[in-house]
């Protein structure tokens, strides 16, 4: 009977200790939660001291992704508080999964007074909230504020629900896209930047079976890749094949881009570089980082995607290797003799203002007031460059970086909150000493003379918006397994009609109906 | 006349009863206190928030509300059903749940018996901390541990197999490496942690049994089979129970970790599906009635595991 007791008494003890920690993970959330309310008391502190002025400052939430892995210093917050008369929080959240907490903030009507959208996908999930006018339309305001005035219109049709707008874009170059290679190992091989396919296959082919470090052991492989369609190599070299973005037209109907033969030409592309061996094995598993160090630490040579990156690549590659040399490169032409790159539709986020959150016209005005002088060079700079004389300098007209990895730490975080782009802020352009970043800026204009852009942004499917998202994971899914052998022709047509079926069809429909 | 009486007497009855219950009520008022805060903490956090599944019969638009939304009935659950994916999902979550109560449940049991066995105390509890260890690891660090000795551009086992000879195998991407990978994380991460219960248990045994067994000749293995493994077996059993009504738990962060292109036809769950329909994608409604029938296949396969526990002449959980 004691034994019996003894056991009792352990097992209660073992669900004490489980209880213990429970309570020690809600300690720590709500740890979190005094410090917002600290911040708070602090912030009624500040505005008590200040209420005998009358300009006190106004304040509110931002939420905006968080693309470093820590949570910046408030030093360049402070900056742009000060100048914008403002007290801003900012709610940082991970890019990884800003999808969930902006749907759970949503359902849960949690949303702060201003709210980046992420990207365009996101953006049409809220289609339906907003034309039930839970978001604030911004037509009426935007002509009071003289900067705000400056976005530019064919950016703003892009993002417009039933012609009307709701939304301040954050400009970005409308194309990234090229790659980056190895240029001593290139050089080693006696071989050029690739013009064509064919080169490319060339020069992924050589740097996996010739040597190209030179160092006798076949420890090298061509392309490195990771599990993103879009923002990693495939949709760039399915522009090479004169894949359209996203949608194409075909025999006047608008269809999507995997019932192209181009997009086809692209899988077998695909598939014969992962049959050589000339791209990571196991690239549909692949993380960013992990793609990134494959680049950086010598096991691949060429890398596709934004051209920009060249330099936080550079910059992690030259502590491995200090012989390492990069180069950019963006025309490559595909079969059929010409050159093309897919385009983002003019902005790279959106922020939109609750209803729920933003009670009063007035509010609404303070907040366009705020980025209104964010969209100004003086505070565009700080956002976006940091504080003068510490993260930047002024050369020729261009911002200097002066040092990279303090500016990504205390800078970069804020360039989530820009508004607009240098050409309409004023804000400062980039100033390279590293030539092929230089380079890259003039690549991305360059892009701009070959984009191919995507048909349907200005268009509407409700389909689309409802299950767009769950459909496409069938076709993702399908590329993939078949460029690694596990899906054959047949299979994926299956798979395109499987889409049709479950609602592609519809969505097919719609779109050619609202054009 | 007569039925009259017949009623009064139910009534005075009924009375009866009451009071009576008041009585015992009272009687252990300071008991009733002691149970308080734990009835509480389940109505406020595990039955208040059930009042959300209405929103699975609704076209739930958050800026509606519960009370606004418009009530569609059972529209969800028709397009759960009838959707292609859903026999998929529901055999995975069955044969990850079957894996699970077949290959991972006895480990423990097994390893608490060996671990019984170890006569050398010192030894003994340097394994069952080593052993406890992984169960404090995320399993995204037991993942990307896996992940990189298995990838096939430089994972430690690929090149093992390949430099003798073997070809190398496509463990990431490959579907039928999916299941034997996830049960084996399972057992990786939980098996040790599993063997505390088990080995309270065995502490409990009358060590006069063993003695007894030990005169009438009994081996260890004789020890183990006639006096240790009878007298847990209330205690496997209400694991199993409890086990069975975790039974949809498998672990949707370890599950989610592993999900990929290759291997969706065989890792796709409950809860991934939830997670991706509901907060990636903002179809609340569609996901609520998602879970919902997934709680309800759990709560099924309780009852029957308790009845079948009573069938076999053991205590049940209630």
């Amino acid at each position: 009977m004691s034994n019996m007791k003894r056991f009792l008494a352990l097992i209660i003890m073992i669900l004490f200790a489980i209880v213990l920690t429970a309570c020690g993970d809600s300690s720590e959330e709500s740890g979190g939660g005094d410090n917002t309310s600290n911040n708070d008391t602090e912030e009624n502190a500040n505005s008590d001291e200040e209420s005998d002025e009358s300009d006190e400052a106004y304040s509110f939430t931002i939420m905006a992704n968080l693309h470093t892995p820590e949570v910046p210093d408030e030093k360049v917050l402070n900056k742009i508080e000060e100048a914008t008369n403002t007290d801003v929080e900012i709610q940082w959240v991970p890019d990884n999964n800003y999808e969930d907490r902006l749907n759970t903030a949503f359902a849960t009507s949690s949303l702060p007074q201003a709210v980046f959208m992420k990207n365009q996908t996101t953006f049409l999930q809220f289609r339906e909230a907003i034309e039930d006018e839970q978001f604030w339309e911004l037509d009426d305001y935007l002509d009071e504020f003289e900067n705000l005035k400056k976005l530019k219109e064919n950016v703003q049709d892009n993002t417009r629900v039933n012609g009307k707008l709701y939304t301040l874009y954050q400009g970005r170059p409308l194309s990234r896209q090229g790659i980056i290679y190895r240029k001593d190992w290139a050089d080693n091989l006696g071989l050029a930047a690739p013009t064509t396919t064919d080169e490319f296959m060339e020069m992924a082919r050589a740097f996996t079976e010739d040597d190209p470090d030179g160092n006798g052991k076949d420890d090298t492989f061509g392309v490195t890749d990771r599990s993103d369609l879009v923002y990693g190599a495939f949709k760039t070299v399915a522009s090479w094949f004169g894949t359209p973005n996203e949608w194409g037209e075909k025999d006047g109907q608008l269809l999507p881009e995997f019932m192209f033969d181009e997009y086809k030409q692209t899988m077998d592309f695909f598939k014969e570089m992962h049959e050589n061996g000339y791209i990571n094995q196991d690239f549909p598993v692949t993380s960013k980082t992990d793609q990134q160090e494959f680049f950086k630490n010598g096991s691949a040579g060429i890398y596709v995607g934004s051209m920009g990156d060249v330099i936080s690549l550079y910059n992690d590659a030259v502590a491995i290797n200090p012989e390492v040399e990069f180069d950019v490169h963006n025309q490559v032409k595909g079969p059929h003799g010409e050159f093309g790159i897919w385009a983002i539709p003019g902005f790279g986020n959106l922020v939109m203002f609750p209803k729920s959150s933003v009670e009063t016209e007035d509010d609404l005005r303070k907040i366009l007031a705020f980025f209104d002088k964010m969209m100004t060079p003086e505070v565009a700079n700080t956002a976006y460059w940091g504080i003068e004389g510490e993260h930047y300098e002024v050369v020729d007209g261009f911002a200097k970086v002066l040092d990279s990895e303090v500016s990504e730490r205390e800078v970069k975080p804020y360039q989530a909150i820009e508004i607009g782009e240098a050409e309409t802020s004023g804000r400062y352009e980039g100033y390279f000493e590293y030539e092929p970043k230089a380079k890259s800026e003039e690549l991305f204009k360059d892009n701009e003379n070959y984009l191919i852009e995507n048909p349907t942004v200005p268009l509407y499917s409700e389909t689309f918006v409802q299950d767009g998202a769950r459909l496409q994971q069938i076709i993702t899914d399908a590329t993939y397994n078949y460029i690694i052998g596990q899906l054959d022709e047949a299979g994926f047509e299956a798979a395109v009609e499987n889409w049709q079926s479950q609602g592609g069809d519809k969505i097919i429909e719609e779109f050619n109906a609202s054009e | 006349m007569g039925t009259s009486t017949v009623i009064q007497d139910k009534n005075t009855l009924k009375k009866k009863r009451k009071s009576e219950t008041w009585k015992k009520l009272r009687k252990n008022k300071y008991l009733y206190l002691m149970i308080a805060p734990g009835l509480i903490y389940f109505l406020i956090y595990k039955y208040l928030p059930m009042y959300g599944l209405i929103i699975s019969f609704q076209d739930y638009k958050p800026y509606q509300g519960i009370m606004g939304s418009e009530w569609v009935g059972f529209e969800h659950f028709q397009r759960l059903f009838t959707s292609p994916e859903f026999w998929m999902i529901f055999k995975n979550t069955l044969v990850l749940f079957a894996l699970q109560l077949l290959i991972y449940f006895p480990v423990p049991i097994i390893l608490s018996l060996m671990l019984n066995e170890v006569r050398h105390s010192l030894f003994k509890r340097g394994i069952q901390t080593i052993v406890y260890i992984p169960h404090f690891m995320s399993w995204v660090v037991i993942v990307s541990i896996s992940y990189v000795m298995l990838t096939l551009d430089g994972g430690i086992i690929n090149e093992i197999l390949d430099s003798i000879g073997l070809s190398k195998i496509n463990f990431l991407l490959n579907e039928d490496w999916f299941r034997p990978m996830y049960i084996l994380q399972v057992i990786w991460r939980e098996a040790g942690w599993g063997t505390i219960i088990f080995l309270a248990a065995i502490t409990a045994v009358d060590p006069q049994l063993y003695e007894a067994a030990r005169m009438d000749g009994a081996g260890r293995f004789r020890q183990m089979w006639h006096i240790t493994l009878p007298a847990i077996r209330n205690v496997i059993i209400i694991l199993l129970i409890l086990k069975i009504g975790d039974v949809l738990e498998l672990g949707f962060e370890h599950v989610y970790l592993l999900l990929n292109s290759s291997n969706r036809n065989v890792a796709e769950i409950f809860d991934t599906y939830v997670y991706v329909a509901g907060l990636q994608q903002g179809q609340f409604s569609y996901s609520t009635a998602v879970g919902f029938f997934k709680g309800g296949v759990g709560l099924v396969l309780v009852v029957f595991a308790n009845w079948l526990a009573k069938k076999f002449n053991e205590e049940g959980i209630y």
